[in-house]
């Protein structure tokens, strides 16, 4: 009996190791872990049935035509996009095509706006040329006359100048009587040079005041010729011209006369610079031209995009079966949105204590584009202010609706404006 | 409930203060269910061979049969460790004294420290047990304090301060005292258990030992007796 009890108590004195302590302790922590995850799955469900108690509904106040005629009117915005990003695309081509041709055709726009403005012009500018000739001709007649009269003062003081002459010769001949003939020679040679000086600053004399009075009726043409132009308003013309007036009498006329170069050229300047002025206004008019027959053209094809979309319409109204069906398809895309909001709006209902399973409420919810809150109004109240104002409340909570940027842009519009009916259902 | 609300992924998303602390604790808890195990293991078998050794000590065998069975090499352990250690005391001063109280004294003080050598191995890491049971409570708290003050420091920045806000981080945070709790808990219990289990165990052996001492100085008395006359 000793022998046979020796054999546990044997096995008995091993001491405890701590391996299968370890590995137990270690399995029971992976068992409780495994249990809360296991568990975990099956109590959402029953945490979604709870959440589902709260009734809020969707409630579309249009009737299903109005709703077609909607869905309709969404089409024909959409076809009226659509053409207009045909026209767009056209335009873009027509653009890209224009790209290459894009100087030659500002270039005939110019040609033609300017082909136009000499024709507007052209009139204005033959009055102005037959005036400008018909003063031309006044001042060559005048011109004539002061050159005839010039030469019969220049024969006339070769008249006196031969008469004088004549007169010195005697002296000289009563001098040369007197003294020798070398010395006479010598002295009427002096007094010749003398005469010829004297003669070339007569010249010079006679020159300058012809010059003079050249540029003083230079002076007045040019003044009246500037007036005219002033009235005529047509500075342009007027101004070549007198160039080239102004550069005929420069050819004809001395090249001295600093102060006459200078004005020419303060003219010339002027006038370079009212050139100038001239074609930037004309440039700039033919960009406006330019862009607004863009703007005309543009119109033009957003009418033409506006004439499709009410086609659209027409037809739309003409197939009212087809407009429903599609009215409830767009329904059915919306019930995904739908359904987001009411799930957010019950998530973040509050209801209050007292409320009864009768109470009703409809809040009419207004979005904005990117599914922000922009009024939510009671439009049938329950009655119990406190069960509006958790309603209110509950909206304003759940508040921005992002996914009413994922919706298609057409329905969008439908869901900027909602009802949501608030029902407590059998909660408590 | 949906999965952001799920302890892994709330855990995985805690900070890194927050999860030091659901480290600790979890260390905590295998560590105290290792000990359980083990002490609970060492008991049961403490236990079986106190009533094996006791049933053989009063079948009437013979002392220094009961002694030899074993060599003195072996260690021996409980009731047997505290037999053996007082027995050979015994022997050895039986050889050396005549008196009875000078080995009776003897056999006590050896038995005395066998059985404290039992105690020792016995209560061996139920410490460890009772200061996972008393702190990992108070850890736990720390870490959800931390959490909810994260909580609330990150609620100052939010515009709106709404339950869903809130609700993660607190959740979160109380993971870590559910943590504590959930290593305190079988810690308390079973610390309870085993160290009461120890001490019944120890007061047979000291039961057993002043059994032994009188059958000693039974044995003595009637020797000094039979020398005496």
């Amino acid at each position: 009996m000793a022998r046979r009890q020796r054999g546990p108590s044997r096995s008995n004195d091993k001491p405890v190791g701590y391996g299968v302590p370890t590995l137990l302790a270690i399995g029971l922590h992976v068992l409780v872990v495994v249990l809360s995850l296991v568990t975990l799955p099956q109590r959402q469900p029953v945490d979604a049935e709870s959440t589902s108690i709260v009734q809020a509904t969707l409630i579309s106040t249009e009737t299903t035509t109005d709703q077609a005629q909607r869905a309709e009117e969404a089409r024909a915005r959409a076809a009226a996009r659509q053409a207009e990003e045909e026209a767009r695309q056209e335009e873009e081509a027509r653009q890209a095509e224009a790209e290459e041709q894009a100087r030659a055709e500002a270039e005939r726009q110019a040609a033609e706006e300017r082909a136009r403005e000499a024709e507007q012009q052209q009139a204005a500018r033959e009055e102005e040329a037959r005036r400008l000739q018909e003063a031309r001709q006044e001042a060559e007649a005048e011109a004539q006359r002061r050159a005839e009269e010039a030469e019969r003062q220049s024969r006339l003081r070769e008249e006196q100048e031969a008469e004088r002459q004549r007169q010195q010769e005697a002296a000289e001949e009563a001098e040369r009587q007197r003294q020798q003939e070398a010395q006479q020679r010598a002295e009427e040679e002096a007094r010749r040079q003398r005469e010829a000086e004297e003669q070339r600053q007569r010249e010079a004399e006679e020159q300058r005041q012809r010059e003079a009075e050249e540029q003083r009726r230079r002076e007045e043409e040019a003044q009246r010729q500037r007036e005219a132009e002033e009235q005529r308003q047509r500075e342009e013309e007027a101004q070549r011209q007198r160039e080239a007036e102004e550069q005929r009498q420069r050819e004809e006329e001395a090249q001295r006369q600093r102060e006459a170069e200078e004005q020419r050229r303060r003219e010339e300047e002027a006038q370079r610079q009212r050139e100038a002025e001239e074609q930037r206004r004309r440039e700039e008019e033919a960009q406006r031209q330019r862009e607004a027959e863009e703007q005309r053209r543009r119109e033009e094809e957003a009418r033409r995009a506006a004439e499709a979309a009410s086609q659209g319409l027409d037809r739309a109204i003409e197939g009212e079966s087809d407009a429903v069906a599609n009215a409830r398809q767009a329904q059915e895309a919306a019930n995904s949105f739908i359904n987001l909001v009411r799930r957010a709006v019950e998530q973040a209902w509050v209801i209050p204590p007292g409320a009864s399973g009768g109470l009703a409420a409809t809040v009419q919810v207004q979005l904005g584009p990117s599914g922000e809150l922009f009024g939510a109004t009671i439009t049938q109240s329950s009655g119990d202010g406190s069960f509006d104002r958790s309603a209110l409340q509950a909206v304003e909570a759940a508040a921005p609706f992002g996914e009413l940027r994922q919706l298609p842009p057409a329905a969008q519009r439908d869901f900027r404006q909602f009802n949501l009916r608030f029902t407590p259902g059998d909660v408590r | 409930m949906n999965d952001t609300m799920s302890i892994p992924h709330l855990i995985m998303s805690a900070s890194t203060v927050v999860q030091l602390v659901m480290l600790i604790l979890v260390l905590g808890s295998i560590l105290s269910w290792v000990v359980i195990f083990q002490r609970t293991f060492v008991m049961r078998r403490a236990r079986t061979a106190h009533q094996t050794f006791e049933e053989r000590f009063w079948s009437g065998v013979d002392l220094n049969e009961l002694y030899r069975e074993t060599p003195s090499e072996q260690e021996t352990q409980g009731a047997e460790h505290v037999f053996r250690a007082g027995f050979r005391e015994f022997n050895r001063l039986m050889a050396k004294t005549k008196s009875a109280d000078a080995i009776l004294d003897g056999v006590q003080r050896s038995m005395r420290v066998a059985w404290s050598r039992e105690e020792e191995r016995l209560t061996l890491h139920l410490v460890f047990l009772a200061t996972v049971a008393s702190a990992s409570p108070y850890i736990g708290l720390f870490g959800t304090v931390w959490g909810i003050m994260g909580s609330f420091q990150a609620l100052s920045m939010a515009q709106q301060a709404t339950l869903a806000t809130v609700a993660p981080w607190i959740a979160e945070a109380l993971i870590a005292t559910a943590m504590g709790l959930f290593a305190a808990i079988p810690a308390v219990i079973f610390y309870n258990r085993l160290s009461s289990e120890s001490d019944r165990l120890l007061g047979k052996y000291e039961d057993f030992a002043e059994e032994f001492h009188s059958i000693l100085h039974r044995n003595l008395q009637g020797r000094s007796e039979a020398g005496a006359a």
